[in-house]
């Protein structure tokens, strides 16, 4: 018996999907926002080569983005509360952010870097006689100018991050992923279920990448 | 730049006390599951039901004891339990001599077999001899992968491990056979409408029971779920559940 295609039951379905999207895109943010502070401290304590806690930078961008996502995931949940039981009272939803954002972070002060490495140096020696320190001459001179050229790729791992959202279910966080698989294993529509899933992820990626469009527009009117 | 660094700091320590909140609310138990074991464990039009959900319903309803449901992926479930971010795990899990050892189990509440499941027509496996040489699907963290191994002495099957849809690979012919316990795999084969059947008797009787972390504090739940069931044996509500999910009595 082959079944046949059932749109009836993705219609159906998408509601019961959608209601759970919210929990996908309050990771993703969250997410996003603490990778955003994060990769920006990683980035210039590189930049500036801070004694000795560069290093730990180093290391820390070396084993979040040498390890995968998963498994990050896994020690963060499963691992550290047996070593530390105060792991224990942290839900599965904090976990997932707090993983999302030290993964990320790791890929994104690499662009950061480079974005701020990109600026010509001519102009880091022109604030400097101009008697600026270096932090703020970062700030108000290669900061703007450097947001510009990594805005493209930052975006991209938000877009990154919001599909990477789907690992939560092996801890247990009900977003729309884990609702497609529970729903799948009970009305056995496996294609559909996991189209309808796709698809949510596809439009909600397109709605952000017009975004990035506008947002691209405007960093770039000075030019 | 500065207000943005406030606010930042804000919500920052608004995580951070959201880490220390305390582990679990008094009285509330509770009980992970996969959401994805019909008809055990299944989720519905958004309702999360099944013969485990109505089980620990009932078992709350006689009890102190609020019951709350996490569903996770069945892989998960154990270093759930082990991390304590639940107090048992109720999802048909097998008292393997390992499990026991780690665990404080509650009695059983199913009595099962070990079945071999594959694509309907196919006659040339009829039982676990007739799986040398063949790909066999087994779902990841389920003891039947263990079950196989034990038998399969000269490492002759081919064990795939899945996280979900080996229902979906066997009957797609990607797979040889699925091996599972016998009452799910009835009812897998009746609900899906996939072209699968048994193949040959079951072997092996398996024990399910909900484990528990071996320390005093579980253990005190443990014994109070032990008696609420003994009860629901007793009264027959035990049978009147699996009843409505089977149509059988497994639970003895």
């Amino acid at each position: 018996m082959q079944s046949s295609f059932d749109l009836q039951y993705i219609i159906e379905l998408m509601p019961i999907l959608l209601k759970y999207l919210g929990v996908t895109m309050e990771m993703a943010l969250w997410g996003f926002l603490f990778a955003l502070i994060l990769s920006l401290s990683l980035a210039l304590i590189r930049v500036f080569k801070i004694a000795v806690i560069q290093h730990f930078a180093a290391l820390f961008i070396s084993f979040f983005r040498g390890t995968p996502l998963l498994v990050q995931l896994f020690i963060l949940y499963y691992g550290l509360p047996q070593f530390m039981p105060i792991f224990i009272g942290m839900d599965a939803f904090t976990a997932a952010v707090i993983g999302l954002s030290l993964h990320f972070s790791a890929y994104m002060a690499e662009s950061i870097r480079a974005a701020i490495l990109g600026i010509d140096k001519s102009q880091m020696e022109a604030c400097l006689s101009l008697g600026m320190t270096r932090l703020q001459a970062m700030k108000r001179i290669i900061l703007p100018q450097a947001s510009r050229v990594a805005t493209p790729s930052l975006m991209n791992y938000f877009i990154d991050m919001i599909k990477s959202t789907s690992l939560a279910f092996t801890l247990g966080v009900a977003e729309i992923m884990a609702k497609a698989q529970m729903e799948a294993s009970s009305s056995f529509k496996f294609f559909e279920s996991f189209l309808a899933v796709a698809l949510i992820y596809w439009a909600v990626v397109l709605i952000f990448t017009r975004l990035q469009h506008l947002l691209e527009r405007r960093l770039n009117k000075a030019y | 730049m500065n207000t943005f660094f406030k606010k930042s700091l804000i919500v920052f320590t608004a995580i951070a006390s959201l880490l220390t909140l305390p582990a679990f609310a008094q009285e509330t138990v509770k009980v992970g599951m996969s959401g994805r074991y019909f008809p055990f464990t299944f989720s519905k039009l958004d309702k999360l039901q099944g013969f485990e959900v109505d089980l620990w319903n009932e078992i709350a309803e006689r009890s102190d004891y609020k019951v709350e449901f996490v569903t996770s992926s069945f892989s998960g479930l154990f270093g759930m339990l082990e991390a304590g971010h639940i107090d048992t795990i109720s999802n048909q899990i097998t008292m393997t001599e390992a499990r026991l050892a780690q665990y404080a189990f509650t009695s059983p509440y199913v009595v099962d077999g070990v079945q071999v499941v594959v694509r309907r027509g196919r006659d040339d496996i009829n039982g676990i001899e007739d799986l040398k040489g063949k790909k066999v699907a087994v779902n990841l963290g389920s003891n039947f992968e263990q079950v196989l191994r034990r038998f399969d002495v000269n490492n002759e099957i081919n064990i795939i491990t899945y996280d979900s849809g080996l229902e979906q690979d066997v009957a797609l012919g990607r797979m040889d056979a699925f091996v599972m316990d016998r009452v799910s795999s009835t009812q897998l084969i009746q609900k899906s409408g996939l072209p699968l059947q048994l193949a040959g008797q079951p072997f092996e009787t398996i024990e399910n029971g909900m484990p528990f972390l071996n320390k005093p504090s579980q253990i005190v739940i443990r014994d109070q779920v032990n008696k609420v069931l003994a009860e629901m044996q007793a009264d027959g509500k035990l049978a009147e559940i699996s009843n409505t999910w089977f149509g059988s009595d497994i639970t003895q």
